[in-house]
């Protein structure tokens, strides 16, 4: 039976990083991506959308990833989405942002080829890559 | 077959992603070297430091995703010299900025993605 197609909601106000993440996770993972530039944006996708997952950054104007994850965190009807957040500072950050409810971290600059894989590691998902292996081995299935 | 054909779509995603963003990314160089140079004459203003901090995190943010990993790590060590020093080295400020260009004028975008053959 096919599954249902996962989608992630990747919120950064960088633009280059969006669109290699939009990129990354659709052509590698095969997720749907809706992507947003900044906390506020984001919030209003989140309510709207209700992905499976999003990806926050930390560093941002106005609605920063602290404070953007600190709402989704709060609304009922986002509360229970994982968050994983994504920052080039990981060692000083890590214990904080998993102690304010993130679901964990990703690293800056990412690759692109194993984005998806680490997203799936993080939530638990079965990757790709893992669909790939099983199917190499069974392709009947 | 599939992860083949998903290097290919994924490095072409990039370098289109990277032909565009390649004109604003030297734009955060310039911000860098010029504020490289106000501290090599003496006239470096807080808010230029702000703007060449925000400059350099951005760099090592996505210079990566491109290939660009020294050139990355470079702007990680420009972000780190700015952030956690009240007053930047000149010298060692204008040698990571010369660098960080040489890095970006010298390494192909998306040489990190590994050939077809490795996949």
């Amino acid at each position: 039976m096919q599954s249902r197609q996962r989608t992630l909601l990747v919120i950064d106000d960088d633009r280059d990083v969006r669109e290699v993440a939009k990129a990354s996770l659709e052509l590698v993972g095969g997720f749907n991506v809706i992507a947003a530039e900044s906390g506020h944006c984001g919030l209003a996708f989140a309510r709207r959308a209700r992905p499976d997952a999003i990806i926050l950054d930390l560093m941002m104007p106005d609605l920063d990833g602290r404070a953007t994850l600190a709402q989704l965190k709060q609304m009922p009807d986002t509360a229970d989405i994982p968050v994983i957040m994504l920052t080039a500072k990981v060692q000083a950050n890590r214990q904080e942002l998993l102690g304010r409810g993130a679901a964990g971290i990703l690293v800056k600059p990412f690759d692109p080829m194993h984005l998806s894989d680490q997203v799936c590691e993080i939530l638990g998902w079965e990757s790709s890559g893992d669909k790939r292996q099983q199917h190499d081995r069974n392709p009947e299935s | 077959m599939t992860g083949i054909r998903n290097h290919d779509k994924v490095k072409a995603a990039l370098e289109k992603v990277w032909l565009h963003s390649r004109p604003e990314a030297f734009s955060r160089l310039a911000t860098l070297e010029g504020f490289a140079e106000e501290l090599r004459s003496g006239t470096a203003h807080p808010e230029h430091l702000a703007a060449a901090e925000l400059a350099a995190h951005r760099l090592s943010g996505s210079l990566g995703m491109f290939g660009l990993d020294d050139a990355s790590s470079c702007a990680a060590e420009i972000e780190a010299v700015l952030c956690h020093q009240s007053a930047p080295d000149i010298t060692v400020m204008a040698g990571l900025v010369r660098r960080l260009r040489n890095l970006m004028e010298g390494t192909p975008p998306t040489a990190k993605i590994p050939h077809k053959h490795d996949l």
